[in-house]
């Protein structure tokens, strides 16, 4: 007599642990859309940058504007950022439908395959930077910074955007308010 | 972009030192009241050796190495801090400068 199970498939046990996808992502009250955020790590660190938008993934999406300091739409965690209290208007700009998180996802570059005489010959794809990229990049900014040229102190803005944070001696950022 | 500290020593009672915590006075930090912008911040003691190791996104290797921690709790009423670094500071490091950075950001 064989055995049979009482169920098809075993089910699994309940886990208490949550997907990534469903966790909830909280974002911090001095961060609001059109923030001015300084970035204190990473290849951009020490940039003010605008703030767009919260990801899905409860990543944010930043903008230099890139023609100011270098910062193109990127998206980074909120504990890397300090946040200021300059806010732009940024309630009239649309940013492109297809920024998500799969859009910044990186790209796995081909490993070049190496065949008989060639070894040494076949090139690294290098990463550069995609025309949807550019598009989008130009599209976002020119709303930023029509923002920034109606605000009334442009002339500051513009100078603060392009300016590097860093901290001078005599300067602690626990006795500073940002 | 980071604060400036130094290790004053590990925690320790009169008699015994216990080496996984370190004490670090921060600059500029000169009461208990002051530091709980620090708490939870990243610290790092940086470090030259004699031979070169390889080191994250960079292609050639350096002789620069670093012990990376955080900062727990303050310590005592005058704004010292402890911190506990994955690997215990070593003695040679007394005295000398220790980087807190700003993140975890959480302003």
């Amino acid at each position: 007599s064989r055995y049979y199970p009482t169920e098809d498939k075993p089910r699994k046990l309940r886990s208490r642990k949550t997907a990534f996808s469903k966790h909830k992502h909280s974002l911090r009250s001095s961060i609001t859309p059109g923030t001015v955020l300084i970035l204190v790590a990473g290849r951009h660190k020490g940039k003010r940058v605008v703030f767009l938008k919260q990801l899905d993934s409860g990543l944010l999406l930043v903008t230099g504007p890139f023609h100011l300091n270098g910062c193109p739409l990127r998206r980074i965690n909120q504990i890397y950022t300090i946040a200021t209290k300059t806010k732009l208007d940024i309630s009239g700009v649309k940013l492109p439908e297809r920024l998500n998180d799969k859009y910044f996802n990186r790209k796995q570059l081909k490993k070049p395959r190496h065949t008989e005489g060639e070894i040494f010959d076949t090139k690294k794809e290098v990463y550069t930077v995609s025309d949807e990229r550019k598009e989008d990049q130009v599209a976002v900014d020119k709303q930023i910074l029509d923002v920034i040229r109606k605000n009334k102190e442009k002339k500051l803005l513009f100078g603060y955007l392009g300016s590097m944070f860093s901290l001078g001696s005599r300067q602690y950022p626990h006795k500073m308010v940002f | 972009m980071y604060c400036k500290a130094v290790f004053t020593g590990y925690k320790r009672g009169l008699r015994n030192q216990h080496e996984n915590t370190a004490l670090l006075k921060i600059d500029g930090v000169g009461s208990k009241s002051e530091t709980p912008f620090y708490y939870g911040k990243r610290c790092a003691y940086v470090y030259k050796a004699k031979r070169k190791t390889a080191c994250p996104g960079h292609d050639k290797a350096s002789r620069i190495r670093v012990i990376w921690g955080k900062i727990t709790r303050s310590h005592g009423n005058s704004g010292a801090v402890r911190a506990k670094f994955r690997k215990n500071l070593p003695s040679t490091a007394m005295g000398k400068r220790i980087r807190v950075m700003l993140y975890p950001s959480q302003i």
